[in-house]
């Protein structure tokens, strides 16, 4: 799919997923597929969590736009209840949350969120965090671990049953981490995950979005307005 | 395996319920904002629904080696800390009229909401007091279920602790903790839970509920420390078994199950053939061995009894308080600072 340029509009006049620039991005419908169990990292996660209670959300509608040094995407998905977390909601409760996944490095597997000395990089959002997102990257599962939460931006909205989040940063990120380095007018790979709070679903119990380029879709970040 | 393996034995026939060692505990380690709920240790009357309420049947821990699917205790069904209505009865002008009582809604549940409970019959009816912490598991399902390797099992001591640094509050030790010993601080977002007390282990000192128990009740030590009292009542007189031996975890918390008294026949004469506590209660609780550990402190307590002398009751008598914790006699006053350190 293609991120849209929308010269001079920043991305703090992006997060809000009703602003006037996301009306005319075109959105791409992506189907998404629960994890396999098989992949979960321990016994007691493979039990609690067999195949086929994995993955409550099938869809999301995606659409992504830049201005010439940031990025940022809009994911809209079908989602009835609001879930904020374990607060107020007697300890059992967990957040809805989405992120966009990118190799960190060249050939990074994304069905194990990366391997040793392959990295990905995720730009997360969870609705008890909202407005401050996190920079995550990870070599294998259970290894994700928080780089930063200033450079990544996520807001989401929910109304008419369903979340609007908006997630993003700057095409070129300040780290030494092992993330995303992205570029106006490339090709780049990425992909979808959302998490269904009320299912339980965290950790890499979740959705993922499996495209045609060794599991990645394909990101044009296109320079023409 | 790690190299050594801290453990507690606790002689049930000695435990008054008085709740000391929950409060030295909450003192101690659960006062911060979000652990409101938590008590690390806690007594029980048995037979009873214990803490959380129904906690035997949430699932999680093993079955032939197999990690079994548990579910995630309720803060409610641990019971939710109450708050006192103290503006309103102190300074409410209400004077006599006003007595102090439980903020909002009366609650439903507690910590040990059916503590005088207990089970039988009048006039057979029985009871005791289970006190419960974390098993400092050989096995411990928590640090096995962590996808992210969050609980760790001291290598040193074998006492289970939570990195917070690791964690992200996915929570799976605390379904997969048969024990529902595990916890959940829902300000910080990360599990807790009980830690033996290592910053006073390692100073010498043993854990909290232990030294200021004023029944005497609780053991301390290696396991493999023949000389001192765990390896003593656990391996060579074999009265203390852990709670739930079928739920796969080898806790290294060991019970000496109650004696309790005789019953009363129909015709109302003490019935010495039978005893209050049914064999079958025990046995559902600590396994078959149950019976085994009966008949040894029974003919033990007969021996010193008789004789005057017996190994076993002396050591579960603990005469001298201190040779009840395995050489961590120090007393925390005798130590400069205690504090809560990260591991370098
Ligand atoms: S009792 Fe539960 S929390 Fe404690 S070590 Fe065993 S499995 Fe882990
Ligand atoms: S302090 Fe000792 S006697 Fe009192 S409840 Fe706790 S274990 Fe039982």
């Amino acid at each position: 799919m293609k991120a849209g340029f929308v010269p001079g509009v920043p991305l703090q006049g992006l997060l809000d997923a009703q602003a006037p620039a996301w009306r005319k991005a075109p959105a791409q419908v992506i189907g998404l597929t629960g994890t396999p169990s098989a992949l979960q990292p321990t016994a007691a996660v493979r039990a609690e969590f067999p195949d086929g209670r994995i993955g409550a959300v099938k869809q999301v509608s995606v659409s992504a736009l830049h201005n010439g040094s940031e990025l940022a995407f809009r994911l809209a998905w079908q989602d009835a209840s609001v879930d904020t977390g374990a607060d107020g909601q007697d300890d059992v409760g967990f957040p809805d949350a989405a992120a966009i996944l990118f190799p960190g490095s060249p050939g990074a597997p994304l069905m194990t969120m990366g391997a040793p000395g392959l990295p990905v990089n995720a730009w997360y959002w969870r609705a008890d965090e909202d407005g401050r997102g996190r920079q995550v990257t990870a070599e294998g599962l259970g290894t994700t671990q928080t780089v930063d939460r200033d450079q990544v931006h996520a807001r989401g909205r929910h109304d008419n049953g369903g979340w609007a989040v908006v997630i993003g940063r700057s095409l070129r990120a300040r780290s030494a981490g092992a993330v995303a380095q992205l570029e106006a007018g490339a090709a780049a790979s990425f992909s979808v995950a959302v998490w269904e709070g009320s299912h339980g679903e965290r950790a890499g119990i979740k959705a993922i979005a499996l495209g045609p380029l060794s599991g990645w879709h394909e990101l044009v970040v296109d320079r023409k307005a | 395996m790690g190299k050594r393996q801290l453990a507690m034995v606790m002689d049930l026939n000695k435990c008054l319920g008085c709740h000391t060692c929950t409060v030295a505990c909450k003192q101690l380690w659960t006062r911060d904002e979000g652990m409101e709920y938590m008590w690390w240790n806690t007594v029980n009357t048995m037979p009873g629904r214990g803490t959380p309420r129904d906690w035997e049947q949430m699932g999680g821990g093993f079955r032939e080696g197999e990690a079994q699917p548990g579910r995630l205790p309720r803060r409610a069904e641990f019971g939710e800390a109450w708050k006192f209505d103290h503006e309103g009865s102190y300074y409410g002008g209400q004077g006599d009229a006003s007595h102090l009582g439980i903020k909002g809604g009366s609650p439903d549940w507690g910590p040990n909401w059916e503590e005088d409970e207990g089970g039988g019959k009048y006039p057979n009816s029985f009871h005791f007091y289970m006190p419960r912490i974390c098993n400092h598991c050989t096995h411990p399902a928590c640090v096995e279920a962590c996808p992210r390797g969050a609980v760790e099992k001291r290598e040193e001591d074998g006492i289970v602790t939570v990195n917070e640094d690791r964690c992200r509050g996915y929570r799976f030790c605390q379904s997969a903790c048969p024990y529902k010993k595990m916890y959940f601080n829902h300000q910080k977002k990360v599990a807790q839970k009980c830690i033996f007390c290592f910053p006073r282990i390692e100073q010498g000192v043993a854990p909290a509920c232990a030294r200021q128990c004023p029944g005497r009740v609780r053991f301390v030590g290696y396991r493999d420390d023949e000389a001192a009292p765990i390896y003593k009542l656990v391996d060579k007189w074999k009265v203390a078994l852990p709670l739930h031996p079928e739920y796969g975890t080898e806790p290294n918390v060991f019970y000496v199950p109650p004696v309790g008294p005789v019953s009363y026949g129909a015709d109302g004469d003490i019935d010495e053939s039978k005893p209050r506590i049914p064999d079958e209660y025990l046995v559902s609780l600590f396994g078959p061995k149950a019976l085994d550990a009966l008949v040894t402190l029974k003919a033990e307590r007969e021996k010193k009894r008789t004789t005057g002398a017996s190994e076993l009751m002396d050591l579960l008598i603990a005469y001298e308080w201190k040779n009840m914790f395995g050489g961590f006699d120090r007393s925390p006053e005798a130590v400069s600072v205690i504090h809560w350190r990260k591991k370098s």
